[in-house]
């Protein structure tokens, strides 16, 4: 299994770009290894609280891994999104990253680990 | 009034421009075929040079292209060609032109994609990228400026006519509406989030499918 984190992203197309690229490159490796994929994302940015640069990255993510989801079926190959919160514990996040890839599990699924999406916009 | 529409030269594009023409504004169409490549520097300045400092009340992206391939299969020019047009070309252009914008609207024309498609990881990507900037802008700019997203299905464009007919009609017997979207209805759409009856309307995704995203 392969994790990709979000780095620190700016305002600029840059950052953004160079990011998304980096995911790309990341999945596609994975994919064509086999490995599963995880992306841990951040839950406001999500939501776009915390200005576009980070918001067009964690969404397009998300996005990304529904579309790859879709063609992993067939083999079993399972790529899903974390997204935490500013007070996730750590153990929390490490005991998760593992939990969508046990034989039978979810794909192309958003798990939140954090109550901050209640009552929010579905990501 | 003036309202700056990309991609506008066919499709969803052009019905958009003729309906906000329509509905009384000035439209600065920025497209290829009128030499604006919105995703170079000197293409954005072209715009922002017509709109020539007069205030901008809206801004719809719409310019978008497809360079289809399986994820394993896809090369670094599929996903940087379809990457930079969709969604860097808009957001670069949106930051040029919220200076010139007091008030008004911003429409994101994303996809349905953005939920997730076979073979479009750059496509989604792009796509749900746009609804991450309209997000983020929505909070930003509020109230003076709604920003809204709209994902539509399959529209009958010439994209749409490029697919081909059976695989069409697959498509087609997956809608619930049972027949591709008109150009005109998403048109429709854009005009009213962009009216004085949406400004209580921010930072959404209107899915504009035909029921697709609830079928089989």
């Amino acid at each position: 299994m392969k994790v990709f984190t979000v780095p620190a992203v700016d305002e600029g197309w840059d950052s953004v770009s160079e990011v998304l690229t980096q995911c790309f490159h990341f999945t596609q490796s994975a994919a064509l290894a086999g490995e599963h994929v995880v992306y841990v994302v951040h839950n406001d940015d999500l939501l776009g609280r915390r200005g576009a640069g980070a918001a067009m990255v964690a969404c397009g993510l998300l996005s990304a891994a529904r579309s790859a989801a879709l063609e992993g079926v067939k083999n079993g190959w399972r790529i899903n999104v974390l997204a935490i919160e500013d007070n996730t514990e750590p153990g929390l996040l490490e005991a998760w990253l593992d939990v969508p890839h046990r034989t039978g599990g979810p794909t192309g699924e958003l798990v939140h680990l954090g109550p901050s999406h209640l009552g929010k916009a579905l990501p | 009034m003036i309202a700056v529409v990309t991609g506008s030269a066919r499709g969803i594009g052009r019905s958009i421009e003729n309906r906000l023409r329509a509905d009384g504004y000035t439209v600065i169409g920025a497209d290829l075929a009128s030499g604006i490549d919105i995703s170079t520097v000197e293409g954005r300045s072209k715009v922002k040079k017509l709109v020539a400092g007069q205030p901008l009340q809206v801004l719809v992206n719409n310019a978008g292209i497809t360079r289809d391939a399986r994820l394993v299969k896809m090369s670094n020019e599929e996903f940087g060609a379809v990457l930079e047009v969709n969604l860097g070309a808009a957001y670069q252009l949106t930051r040029e032109l919220l200076p010139l914008m007091e008030t008004g609207s911003i429409v994101n024309i994303s996809s349905r994609a953005y939920l997730g498609n076979f073979g479009q990881f750059n496509y989604s990507m792009s796509k749900g990228g746009l609804v991450g900037l309209t997000r983020a802008l929505a909070l930003r700019l509020a109230p003076q400026v709604t920003v809204n997203a709209i994902a539509p299905g399959l529209i009958g464009t010439e994209m749409s006519e490029a697919i081909p007919d059976d695989l069409k009609n697959k498509m087609i017997a997956s809608i619930p509406a049972g027949r591709m979207g008109e150009p005109e209805e998403v048109a429709e759409l854009v005009s009213f989030l962009c009216s004085e009856r949406a400004r209580y309307l921010t930072g959404e995704v209107i899915v504009l499918g035909g029921g697709r995203s609830l079928a089989r």
